[in-house]
């Protein structure tokens, strides 16, 4: 089956008929192969075939530019999605009081961002009833506080007092940055729930809680 | 400048073969007999940088430009100690700038300015450095890489990939690639006549390579069809089609050669190259670039760069960690790869280690001067200008 749509779609580029390529496209669509798979399982065989026909001599220079840009049409119609779904999960981020280090706020909050998470950035020097307003204003259960120094480390805790004091208390806070790396006790210390190391662990951290969360039966 | 000393003269022959001791004492005895030029502290200067003298290099960097404010050697050598030793970065940004007022068509003065900026974090200034760089030679790679870094930081990874993957393009490194996956690094870039060329099939694809190499399209074109015509099936003649279609943007054409011969000869190192990067160069198929690239890597596992182009679909899948080690094993296999050297920087960044990012980026600055021969370069026409003054 998929040999034969393959080999409509190569004809349908040779043909520069458009219209039929992406007929044939809809067709194995429509016969349940997933968004992802289409581009393995018919657009690269087509293209190789297109590739034979060309080494053979069965279609010359022209007929073969001609029939790359009918692909190059039909490409955006097989492409694998790029965008992640959205997971649902929303997550308050913001580099805390008197602290105005970014980059590594930033490269997570695109990071989170890219992957789907309904990112709420604060950007810098954000105060504590900050950070709360923000999480009672999205019904977000997750916040990333990003200090870079030891003294705006420490004030971390006040974000936990201040969510305390508003009543959110199943907030998971979870913390960034160089001092909380240098010292595996401050987290702790500061009432935080974790530590995120980088782009790709603060991935692995908020699936898991996010995760929890859901098990827990809130809403992330 | 009256002509330099024979000792001058003996020190830049052994500098130039690499023998930094000899030439460091030839330089002294130079300086012994009288011959006290800028160029000779220059000379100094750059050799106490190639032996990790930076304490050195900068007293006679510093001693060149008291003899001569205009000694841009000088300037290069002082500039490249003060970022080397670190913790400078004040002094290295009046250096960069006084080169590019002495050579103000230096690109990599402006590039340098830049990076200089960057690490005594005036980021702004330090783009508009790199943009000044590009204004110069739009095929600057190491600005459009610190333009990369630079987007890294503002607007996170999935902006600033894009404009890694365009340096990365600039960079001669890739087609170097492609050649040294062919067999052909050490070839001659060479005029290929295809009417001299024997009518067999190793011929033709041999004179083929060549002629991509020396940019000659269209003999590659006819000498490829010559040989598709007697063997169609040929997946190393496909491989080197989907070639010459990457050098013309014609990514459809290149990406049905490629996947027609990686289907002839599933692990042909050339055709996997020309896959990976019409992949990579497409949205939605990061994945497919990765899975390619990781055939190439086993393939070919000995050159830098098939592991800098995993890395960077590895990028693209926020796979930032592996990225990491693909980087490290393209640094371990090629120090002087500057395109790894900013990848693992932007690794780095992407895990809060802002010390290691600025030294990867430090040494792809070393690295890049030293490939281009940038002091050789500024030495010759300074003493030339002397001559002649």
């Amino acid at each position: 089956m998929a040999a034969e749509a393959a080999a409509q779609l190569y004809q349908a580029f040779v043909d520069q008929d458009p219209a039929e390529a992406i007929q044939v496209v809809e067709r194995v669509r429509a016969s349940g192969v997933a968004q992802d798979a289409l581009f393995d399982l018919l657009y690269a065989p087509a293209m190789g075939l297109l590739g034979g026909a060309w080494a053979s001599g069965a279609i010359d220079e022209m007929a073969f530019t001609q029939a790359a840009v009918v692909a190059e049409q039909v490409g955006s119609f097989v492409m694998p999605s790029a965008a992640r779904r959205d997971t649902g999960v929303t997550v308050v981020l913001g580099t805390v009081h008197r602290d105005h280090h970014s980059i590594g706020r930033t490269i997570v909050a695109a990071t989170l961002k890219e992957a789907g998470y309904r990112v709420n950035d604060l950007g810098v020097d954000v105060r504590p009833s900050d950070f709360a307003e923000r999480v009672q204003e999205t019904g977000a259960r997750i916040v990333i506080a990003f200090a870079e120094t030891m003294r705006t480390a420490r004030s971390v805790s006040s974000i936990r007092d201040v969510l305390r004091a508003e009543g959110i208390d199943d907030a998971v806070v979870l913390v960034s940055g160089g001092p909380f790396i240098a010292d595996t006790g401050l987290a702790r210390e500061v009432g935080a729930n974790g530590v995120i190391g980088g782009a790709e662990a603060a991935l692995r951290i908020m699936a898991r809680v996010a995760r929890d969360l859901a098990s827990a039966g809130g809403e992330a | 400048m009256a002509g330099r000393s024979p000792a001058v003269i003996a020190a830049e022959d052994l500098a130039r073969r690499g023998q930094v001791g000899a030439a460091v004492r030839a330089c002294h005895d130079a300086l012994a007999l009288g011959d006290r030029g800028a160029h000779v502290h220059a000379l100094l200067a750059s050799l106490m940088l190639d032996g990790d003298f930076y304490d050195e290099a900068i007293a006679e960097a510093t001693a060149a430009i008291e003899s001569d404010p205009d000694c841009s050697p000088a300037y290069l050598a002082l500039g490249l100690a003060y970022d080397r030793r670190g913790g400078m970065s004040d002094q290295s940004v009046l250096v960069w700038h006084e080169l590019a007022e002495v050579v103000p068509d230096l690109v990599t003065a402006h590039v340098q300015l830049g990076e200089a900026f960057s690490a005594a974090a005036f980021d702004e200034e330090a783009v508009g450095s790199w943009k000044r760089a590009l204004e110069l030679d739009p095929r600057e790679s190491r600005a459009t890489y610190n333009l990369a870094i630079a987007s890294l930081k503002r607007e996170g990874m999935a902006l600033a990939l894009p404009l890694f993957r365009q340096a990365g393009e600039l960079d001669p490194s890739q087609d170097e690639l492609f050649f040294a996956l062919l067999g052909l690094a050490d070839a001659p870039v060479i005029a290929v006549d295809p009417a001299r060329v024997k009518p067999t099939r190793e011929a033709r694809l041999g004179a083929a390579g060549l002629a991509l190499k020396a940019d000659d399209i269209f003999t590659a074109a006819e000498l490829v069809r010559s040989a598709l015509d007697t063997q169609p099936d040929d997946a190393e003649a496909l491989a080197l089609a989907a070639y010459a279609y990457l050098k013309q943007e014609a990514a459809n054409e290149a990406m049905a050669c490629a996947l027609r011969a990686v289907s002839l000869q599933p692990d042909l190192a050339t055709a996997l190259y020309c896959l990976g990067v019409v992949y990579a160069r497409r949205t939605g198929l990061n994945r497919h670039a990765a899975r390619v690239f990781i055939a190439l890597a086993k393939k070919a596992p000995a050159h830098a760069l098939v592991h800098v182009l995993l890395a960077e679909s590895l990028l693209a899948l926020q796979r930032y960690e592996q990225a990491g080690r693909a980087y490290r094993t393209a640094v371990r296999l090629d120090p002087a790869c500057v395109r790894a050297r900013f990848g693992l920087a932007a690794t780095y960044l992407t895990e809060g280690r802002h010390a290691e990012a600025s030294w990867e980026i430090r040494r792809a600055a070393y690295y890049d001067t030293k490939r281009q021969g940038l002091f050789w370069k500024l030495y010759e026409e300074y003493v030339a200008a002397g001559e002649e003054a």
